[in-house]
């Protein structure tokens, strides 16, 4: 049998990319930034096999040490491309930020269940789907706040955003460390605890936002 | 309990209280965002801190290779550094040739840190990857508290803003200092000293968040 990751790939890429030219302006580019997080998740877990193997297959060190620097690196690459060359705007780039995120949540979720097919339950499922989207979501949503300043502060632009992917990596870390200890409950809740406030603090933003805009008109 | 644990513990803890204020009062519309990137610098420290204390407690060892925590201490040193180069200084200093003696002053504080350095880390036998490690964290020690010296003793000329953030600027370039001070006691294998470099960074981390809210308070007024 083929590389069963690959297969599952062309199984999810093949169709989200035939209606991503259906789809038009901000639908488009939403799903597409989808599929760019399907495609780093997919180059991801084929780098981390070769830093598994540097490694001496240390599984816990990787996953806790590595594995954060690498994820985070790779998935903030595409958001800033966008930020360079289309827009910096933040209501644009926030989006697609979240948008790679989840897509990178869903395939490593795949690839995983692939390497545990025998041991996995609808527990793990919800797990999963809840705690490691947020988490991957949350950490490039973070890292695109500060990318957002690409072309308006540079100063505050690298600085702010090494900082601020030093963050996600550390937030990363913590996760894949608490979810392989004993105390993996509290990895699990540990997402949602940080995607509450920025849920909040976005709706408040947008409601800020169009009141601005209700009586400048 | 091991000392170490309880010091990061307390950081964490101090950390975490200073970024949930610093979130609450800089993380509004309008709000500069010089503070927002202290209140930030302040949660790097927290999550960092958080790193340590769950590899503790899941039998991990701080000195075993290279640790994603160090970056904790990196990231907020980071902000500190982009708040002040990024955001502030082009306010303070016109770049005449009238205040290079403030200038060159300020470079006291980087020499400081790369002798504590060269004395305490270098010159020691602990593992390779902490003495690089620690070496990361003298740089972005550096390239911050040269700031923090620079806005401690560069005259107000114009605006009043950096008179209003003298007790911040001290608070953090005590936090940076802490942050050698933490290498050379771990150094020297001293856990008391890491306990007492641990609540005094704690301390700092409130001490920063609330001196920064009051002097940008007094500047937008």
């Amino acid at each position: 049998m083929d590389n069963l990751v690959y297969i599952i790939f062309i199984c999810h890429v093949t169709p989200l990319a035939l209606m991503t030219l259906m789809l038009r302006k901000r639908s488009r580019l939403l799903v597409g930034y989808m599929l760019i997080g399907i495609f780093v998740s997919l180059f991801v877990s084929e780098l981390n096999t070769i830093l598994l193997g540097l490694c001496e297959d240390d599984i816990l060190y990787v996953t806790t040490t590595i594995t954060p620097i690498s994820e985070e690196i790779v998935k903030a690459l595409p958001v800033l491309f966008y930020a360079v060359v289309f827009s910096n705007d933040r209501d644009r780039v926030m989006p697609i930020a979240f948008a790679t995120g989840v897509g990178f949540a869903m395939f490593e979720n795949m690839v995983v269940l692939v390497q545990n097919v025998e041991n996995v339950t609808i527990g793990w499922a919800i797990i999963r789907g809840f705690a490691t989207a947020l988490m991957h979501a949350v950490c490039t949503v973070a890292v695109g706040y500060g990318i957002c300043f690409v072309k308006k502060k540079r100063k505050l632009f690298f600085c702010g955003t090494f900082a601020l992917l030093t963050m996600a990596m550390i937030y990363h870390g913590i996760f894949n460390m608490l979810v392989q200890s004993d105390y993996k409950y509290l990895g699990f809740f540990l997402p949602a605890l940080t995607y509450i406030p920025i849920l909040l603090w976005h709706f408040k933003y947008y409601k800020n936002k169009e009141e601005s805009a209700v009586k400048e008109n | 309990m091991k000392l170490i644990l309880i010091a990061n513990i307390i950081i964490c803890i101090c950390a975490f209280i200073g970024f949930t204020y610093g979130m609450i009062k800089f993380f509004k519309p309008k709000k500069a965002v010089y503070a927002q990137m202290i209140a930030l610098a302040v949660g790097c420290v927290a999550f960092g801190r958080l790193y340590q204390v769950v590899r503790l407690l899941t039998g991990g060892d701080m000195f075993n290779g290279f640790q994603l925590g160090v970056f904790g201490v990196i990231g907020s040193l980071l902000f500190l550094f982009s708040a002040n180069f990024g955001a502030m200084d082009s306010l303070v200093d016109d770049r005449s040739r009238e205040f290079i003696k403030y200038r060159l002053i300020s470079l006291a504080a980087p020499v400081a840190a790369l002798v504590l350095y060269i004395i305490f880390v270098w010159f020691t036998d602990l593992p390779r990857s902490v003495k690089i490690a620690s070496a990361l964290v003298t740089v972005f020690v550096m390239q911050a508290s040269y700031f923090h010296l620079k806005h401690l003793i560069f005259p107000d000329v114009d605006l009043g803003i950096i008179k209003c953030l003298r007790r911040y600027n001290l608070l953090a370039l005590i936090y940076t200092f802490l942050c050698m001070a933490e290498m050379v006691v771990i150094g020297l294998g001293n856990e008391t000293g890491i306990l007492i470099v641990g609540v005094l960074i704690g301390s700092v981390m409130i001490g920063v968040i609330i001196s920064a809210e009051r002097g940008i308070k007094k500047w937008t007024i």
